[in-house]
């Protein structure tokens, strides 16, 4: 690539140019402005030449041909270096004429846009213009010599008087620029007269004249007429104006060179041609051979070096001043230098390059810095032109700039020029990273210039390969901030908006802040108010930034948006956050709810417990969706179904994201009714969409909040909306404090048919901004409490409802019912039901879902006192009580045939509360019901209740219950009570066992071993008590039991001799809880004789009782179902006859009568072998027998699930094997035999008894022991083969227990 | 200690998942965001600069006035950005090598998905007692 071509290239080809000092007389400009133009403006666009053609020959004796030429014509006035001051003001101007022409309201190119346009494109095209005018500030200065003129042009207008004089007066040393006074350059320059002539004034003649005498006076070559102004009527048009580019501040009125015709034009051409080619060109080659040899001649060669270095080093002590030594025209270096810039001007690039490298070790010998650093410049030009070694151009590019700016203030203009040329030169070497480097640190004090720079910088980023884009953001917003602090605001948004692209989707949180944030600012100051917000807004959820921040944000953008004067509505408005995914609708078809917390369980739940209550699901679907599908299009169907003027709620959550507490209003939902039209339903026959804003229930409530000085504030404003419309509304209004999250409830009611869509919510923040957010989204999640009718809905269509006309709705609740309450508490509690509408329902069911909890009571008892109505009445009295225990048998309660509810009438019903286990219980109720008279697609509705109860501990019972040894069919039962609670204290009052054929007794008065008669917290209690069974035959008994659970016998358990009534457990709440006890424990047991249950009643502590507050009487019921009174072996006997018997032994020996009752308490046949044998013959036998008794229960039991049976039996039999050690010991023990059969076996039909007769012969008086006979049974499992227990215990052996008989000598 | 250094863990997908201002000179409101503009115009360098080296530690890669940024990449691609004013250059390294220890035991939480924000308070002020020692 020729470097000629490159953008550097031109700019220095025009730049760095020959310069014509032009001297004029004002007769001259007078003329000239006829045209509305200066003389050298009528000058200037002839001076550039494209193909003037023209040999040089400068030091070498080879010509060349310059093909391409420019002058630059200056004032005399002009030469000299710019006012700093005026130049910055112009720039600026340059600057602030750009920036009105930017559009602010379009949006800026994408940078992916910029980047597929070309290099030129990217750039704003006033760019090149600001970089010439700052590069020709710096024009003119004394340390180099391309701006020093190299010839003088003297005009005179023909119009002068003696316009000889005139033109030697001109030439004046008083008017001449400093640099030719000063001595800087030679005041010895290329003069050149020309007469200016206007033909408008007069004829030709004078001019000849004139021009004949200057001819005779400077010499025939140096003089020269010009005729202008020839066309006489100022209306010379042509096709494009040569001057227009060279007037700054074209005025439009004014035609530039009208009087100007063809003619003019070419003598004007003409005339600079000449003047190019025969005078300044030829001029310059013969000052260059001049000096050249004279450079030669002094500088060139080993000696002269030599000698110059020598020379130099005796300077040394110059005063080191900023411009080093002052150099005139005439001294070496000021020659050279001279020659250097005209072989540079004359493209003579080899011999600038040699020049300049001469003179620029001088210059740094000397430490003239500015000089030193000029001539590096001008080397990197050099060697650029030259296309050779890169490396050097750009060091000395950077040799120069940093050597400007070594030398302090006054170079920085100088290194501004010296950086954009480098930069230039980089640029067209594509080396954009280094370019844009360059262009950061020609950055200076100027914020402006620094800022225009960086603009630049920024671009040369974007052009790098591959593209920088971060950093051309960066440089972007750099540059902003500099254009912002000198007010220009057009250009700080045009920077900030073109690097918004590149931020865009970034997640660094700060930087997209700042960003938006300014933009909107600044359009705010511009007024641009509508831009601001848009921008404002994106920085309004900056959870990130430090609270000031965020309160700044706020404030900002909140003043903006007053000052617009009008409320925005915005869409997706990040203040507050909704949070889409916690939007739960709640709505009734015909399922109603009594309480929020109903809706909240899941539905399944409540399908479970309708699904025996409601029209089977099959036949109820058909019903319903039939009728439906008749009346409505096919593409509602699934769509939701809720009534006329009954609520859809719902709930969504809002999070405030910042630090700082916001205040939201007017929260209400975007809802569309279209009322039903003419073709479905003739009733209603108003028009189409009806808009309506439907408003939030009083009822929000908050979530998680985490501070207390929160509020809400509710205004219920239900008849905003006009009266026509199809539809109720109400609003909310809260405050969220920082970092807050509040759930919301909003309500629509929609007062006609229709199809009702919920489209989304709105609200307004700080009063100010609309914010808007619709639901229409699909990571929306709708937790709906629909139930299978609704596999896999749209997600839109969910918020879509079918309006039906107004049905009739139950309301209930149940009154009193506690939060808390300690277990085995029972209560008495009445629900009661509304129906607020004129319709009747009829047909009532309601299920509770877990009995043991709740039981539904009789009507009667609604009035009853309790809990007297439990006491225990007299016997004629409680046959009417056991009717209520049939409820029990249907899971679901049916309310009377006759029951309705209408009107203002609640129906009460009274219910029984019984706190059964410790636990967070959630208790469900629902209540079915029929539309009375109307007809509807919903023909029943089912009314859902929810309840939750926390049961704490209270009393911990157990009983454990270990047959009498002695004694058949009695046992003794060992009741462990221990109060749990932490401060509650209890009386025992009474303890029951259930069922007619057990009978239970004290075994010692309460008042021995539990004087203080309360239970404190912590305490434990042990009782003991007799129980007996009093069951006499196995088949009429057992019908009984099973007939009449509930009959039972009771022990107070009270203070001796208080009268306190016992609770009758066989009345309606106790036993019905009861039973629901056994339920829950299973049916396993289900009839299972040797199992019992106990009933503990116990009442707290009157002294808890707080005066004044009424408490509920309270009565607590503890259970134990299923305790077993089973032992090892089913088989239990008991020995009987008489202990103490006197007999003469003298006379015979003595035969005794004994006989043994076997009971049989197996459910199946047991044969029963008795073994007697006695002790003298067989002690070793029987030593092996005992062993085998005491090893073999330990074996059977271990499949056994009763550990503490097996305790028992442990110790029962490790005491008979010590015994029978005893028995072996004592050797003096008299014997006795057994008489009559040593083995009988007897069958034993299953609950049944026998008797067997024994008999003993004693021979001796003294204490026998009659243990020594052994029980085998075995039990023949009847009619099920499989049964496992009835295997694992089908046959078994006993010991005898001891039975110590005394026979006496009777005298 | 220096007197300015912000310290950036930049994940693979050049979203900033930890940032912490270690300097000991006093939070300036406007820093936060200069120097977040800085370490996100150096990740431009660093891109042309990780796939020249084998080297983890790129050194200090770039400038903005008088504040130096220094870089050092992971494997994964993870990179530890650090804005500072001290020419310290062996203590810069130890810091990143001990911090890239603590990412690594970040990495092997299971609870931690990578490329998500570090939010761990240990890991926190372990990395400011690093800066404490090195910087």
């Amino acid at each position: 690539m020729d470097p000629a071509n490159t953008p550097l290239g031109r700019m220095l080809v025009e730049e760095i140019t020959p310069v014509v000092m032009v001297l004029c007389t004002p007769l001259v400009e007078e003329s000239c402005l006829k045209n509305s133009l200066s003389f050298v403006e009528m000058l200037s666009p002839f001076c550039s030449f494209n193909n003037i053609d023209v040999p040089v020959r400068t030091a070498s004796d080879q010509p060349y041909r310059l093909q391409k030429f420019k002058l630059r014509l200056f004032y005399a006035s002009d030469i000299r270096q710019p006012n700093l001051e005026v130049a910055k003001e112009r720039l600026k101007q340059v600057i602030t004429q750009a920036g009105e022409k930017d559009d602010l309201c379009s949006d800026p190119p994408h940078f992916s846009n910029l980047l597929a346009s070309s290099e030129s494109g990217i750039q704003p095209s006033w760019f090149e213009y600001f970089n010439k005018e700052l590069v020709r500030t710096m024009s003119f200065s004394d340390h180099e010599s391309f701006d020093h003129p190299v010839a003088c042009l003297l005009v005179v207008s023909s119009k002068d008087e003696q316009p000889i004089n005139r033109f030697v007066d001109l030439f004046n040393t008083n008017k001449l620029p400093s640099l030719l006074n000063d001595g800087a350059m030679d005041p010895k320059i290329l003069k050149h007269y020309l007469l200016v002539h206007d033909n408008q004034d007069s004829t030709q003649e004078k001019a000849a004249k004139i021009l004949t005498e200057m001819r005779s006076t400077f010499g025939s070559n140096e003089c020269q007429l010009l005729c202008i102004n020839s066309s006489p009527h100022g209306l010379v048009e042509r096709p494009e104006n040569p001057w227009a580019p060279y007037k700054c501040d074209p005025s439009p009125s004014q035609c530039l060179g009208c009087f100007l015709n063809i003619d003019d034009f070419n003598k004007i051409k003409d005339l600079m041609q000449d003047l190019s080619s025969k005078h300044i060109i030829p001029y310059m080659e013969q000052k260059i051979r001049v000096l050249n040899q004279q450079v030669s001649a002094t500088r060139k060669g080993l000696r002269n070096q030599i000698k110059n270095l020598w020379w130099r080093k005796g300077k040394e002590d110059v005063a080191d001043s900023p411009d080093g030594p002052m150099y005139t025209f005439s001294s070496i270096e000021s020659q050279i230098r001279v020659l250097g810039d005209y072989a540079f001007m004359l493209r003579d690039y080899e011999l600038a390059l040699s020049n300049y490298r001469l003179i620029s070790t001088d210059y740094k010998l000397d430490k003239a810095w500015k000089r030193y650093a000029g001539v590096q410049e001008m080397i990197g030009l050099a060697f650029f032109m030259l296309d050779q070694s890169r490396k050097e151009a750009e060091y000395c590019m950077e040799n120069a700039f940093s050597t400007y700016l070594k030398i302090g203030p006054s170079g920085q203009q100088n290194a501004t020029r010296c950086g954009l040329w480098w930069v230039e030169m980089l640029k067209t070497r594509d080396q954009y990273t280094d370019a844009a480097s360059v262009y950061f640190r020609i950055c200076g004090e100027e914020p402006l210039h620094s800022a225009v720079m960086l603009e630049q910088a920024s671009y040369c980023y974007l052009l790098s390969k591959p593209p920088m884009l971060r950093k051309f953001g960066f440089h972007l917003v750099l540059s902003g901030d500099r254009y912002k602090k000198c007010d220009q605001i057009k250009h700080a948004i045009r920077t900030y908006r073109s690097a918004v692209s590149v931020f865009e989707g970034i997640t660094w949180g700060h930087i997209n802040d700042h960003v938006h944030f300014h933009i909107g600012q600044w359009y705010g100051i511009l007024g641009m108010y509508d831009l601001a917000v848009k921008h404002m807004l994106e920085v309004l959820a900056c959870s990130h930034q430090s609270k000031i921040t965020q309160e700044f944000f706020l404030r900002d953008f909140l003043q903006i948006v007053q000052k617009t004067g009008k409320t925005f509505e915005v869409l997706k408005l990040q203040l507050p956050k909704v949070n889409i995914s916690s939007l739960k609708v709640v709505f009734d078809d015909h399922r109603t709810y009594a309480s929020p917390a109903a809706a909240t369980v899941g539905e399944s739940l409540w399908h479970s417990l309708e699904e025996d209550m409601i029209p089977s699901l099959s036949t109820a679907k058909t019903n319903w969706l039939d009728l439906q599908s008749k009346l409505i299009p096919k593409k509602y169907r699934e769509s939701n179904v809720c009534v006329a003027g009954e609520a859809v709620k719902v709930d969504i959550e809002f999070k405030n994201p910042l630090q700082i507490p916001i205040s939201i209003s007017s929260v209400s939902l975007i809802c569309e009714l279209s009322v039903r039209s003419d073709e479905m339903e003739s009733a209603l026959a108003s028009g189409a969409n009806s808009f309506l804003i439907v408003g939030a229930d009083a009822s929000s409530k908050t979530a998680e909040l985490q501070n207390d000085d929160d509020f809400i504030n509710l205004t219920t404003n239900r008849d905003m909306s006009s009266e026509n419309s199809s539809f109720t509304s109400s609003e909310v209004d809260f405050s969220l404090g920082g970092g807050e999250t509040t759930v919301v409830q909003l309500t629509v009611t929609p007062k006609v048919e229709g199809i009702l869509q919920i489209v989304g919510v709105r609200w307004k923040l700080s009063d100010s901004v609309i914010g808007l957010h619709n639901f229409d989204s699909n990571h929306m999640k709708k937790k709906n409490t629909k139930g299978k009718r609704k596999a896999k809905p749209a997600p839109r269509d969910n918020l879509k409802f079918i309006v039906i006309k107004g049905l009739p709705k139950l309301e209930g609740f149940i009154h009193s019912l506690p939060e808390k309450a300690y277990a085995g508490d029972i209560r008495h509690l009445v629900l009661e039901l509304r129906n607020q509408s004129e319709f009747t329902v009829q047909n009532l069911k309601m299920k509770i879902s877990d009995p043991r909890f709740l039981n539904i009571g009789d009507q009667e008892n609604l009035k009853t006192e309790f809990p007297s109505c439990l006491e225990k009445k007299k016997a004629s009295e409680q046959s009417g009580v056991h009717g209520s225990s049939n409820n029990l048998s249907q899971t679901v309660f049916l309310f009377p045939k006759d029951t309705s509810i209408q009107g203002k009438t609640p129906l009460l019903w009274p219910l029984w509360l019984r706190a059964a286990v410790p636990g967070y219980i959630s208790l469900y109720i629902t209540v079915y019901y029929e539309m009375g008279d109307i007809s509807s697609i919903i023909k029943y509705r089912t009314l859902r209740m929810h309840y939750d109860l926390q049961v704490l501990p209270s009393l911990d019972i157990s009983f454990q219950i270990s047959p009498c040894p002695s004694r058949l069919q009695e046992f003794l039962v060992r009741m462990d009570v221990v109060n749990s609670t932490s401060s509650e204290s209890f009386q025992v009052h009474q303890l029951s066992s259930v069922g007619h054929q057990w009978e239970i007794s004290l075994l010692q008065h309460v008042d021995t071993i539990f004087p203080s008669q309360s239970l404190m917290a912590g305490q434990a209690l042990s009782c003991f008590f007799m129980l007996k069974s009093c069951r006499k035959s196995l088949t009429s008994q057992d019908e009984i039991s099973t007939l009449s659970p509930l009959l039972g016998s009771d022990v107070r358990l009270g203070p001796e001799g208080s009268n306190e009534p016992l609770f009758d457990i066989c009345s309606s709440p106790l036993a019905d809880f009861h039973h629901c006890e056994r339920l829950h424990l299973g049916m396993s047991h289900q009839g299972d004789p040797n199992t019992v249950d106990f009933i503990l009643i116990t009442r707290p502590v009157k002294d808890n009782i707080i005066p004044g507050v009424s408490n509920p009487p309270h009565l607590f019921s503890h259970h134990a179902c299923y305790c077993s009174t089973s032992s090892t072996s089913p088989i239990s006997w008991q020995v009987d006859g008489p202990h103490t018997l006197y007999h003469d032994f003298s006379a015979s020996f003595y035969e005794i009568n004994l006989r043994m009752i076997i009971y049989n308490s197996a459910d199946a046949v047991a044969s029963v072998r008795i073994n007697t044998f006695d002790s003298t013959n067989s002690s070793g036998h029987l030593s092996e027998g005992t062993t085998t008794v005491s090893t073999d229960p330990s074996g059977d039991q271990a499949g056994w699930r009763d550990a503490s049976v097996v305790n028992d039996i442990k110790v029962t039999s490790d005491v008979g094997g010590s015994r029978a050690g005893k028995s072996l010991s004592v050797e003096s023990v008299p014997p006795f035999i057994w008489s009559g059969t040593s083995s009988t076996r007897i069958q034993l039909e299953p609950m049944s008894t026998s008797e067997i007769p024994l008999q003993i012969c004693v021979f001796s008086p003294g204490i026998y022991d009659l243990s020594n006979y052994v029980l085998h049974w075995k039990v023949v499992s009847s009619n099920d083969p499989g049964n496992q227990e009835g295997a694992s215990r089908s046959s078994g052996t006993c010991q005898g227990y001891p039975y110590y008989l005394s026979v006496l000598q009777s005298s | 200690m220096a007197t300015t250094a912000c310290f950036i863990i930049v994940s693979r997908n050049d979203i900033p998942i930890y940032e912490a201002e270690v300097g000991s000179t006093a939070k300036r409101e406007d820093a936060a965001q200069l120097h977040q503009f800085i370490l996100h115009a150096a990740l431009d360098i660093v891109q042309d600069l990780a796939w020249t080296t084998s080297a983890m530690f790129l050194k200090a890669i770039d400038r903005f006035n008088d504040l130096v940024v220094s870089v050092y990449v992971t494997a994964g691609h993870t990179r530890f950005m650090l804005l500072h004013d001290s020419r310290n250059d062996d203590g810069i390294k130890s810091f990143f090598q001990e911090v890239h220890e603590l990412y690594i035991k970040i990495l092997l939480n299971p609870l931690y998905l990578p490329g998500s924000r570090i939010t761990s308070s240990h890991f926190d002020t372990k990395v400011r007692g690093l800066a404490r020692k090195y910087l």
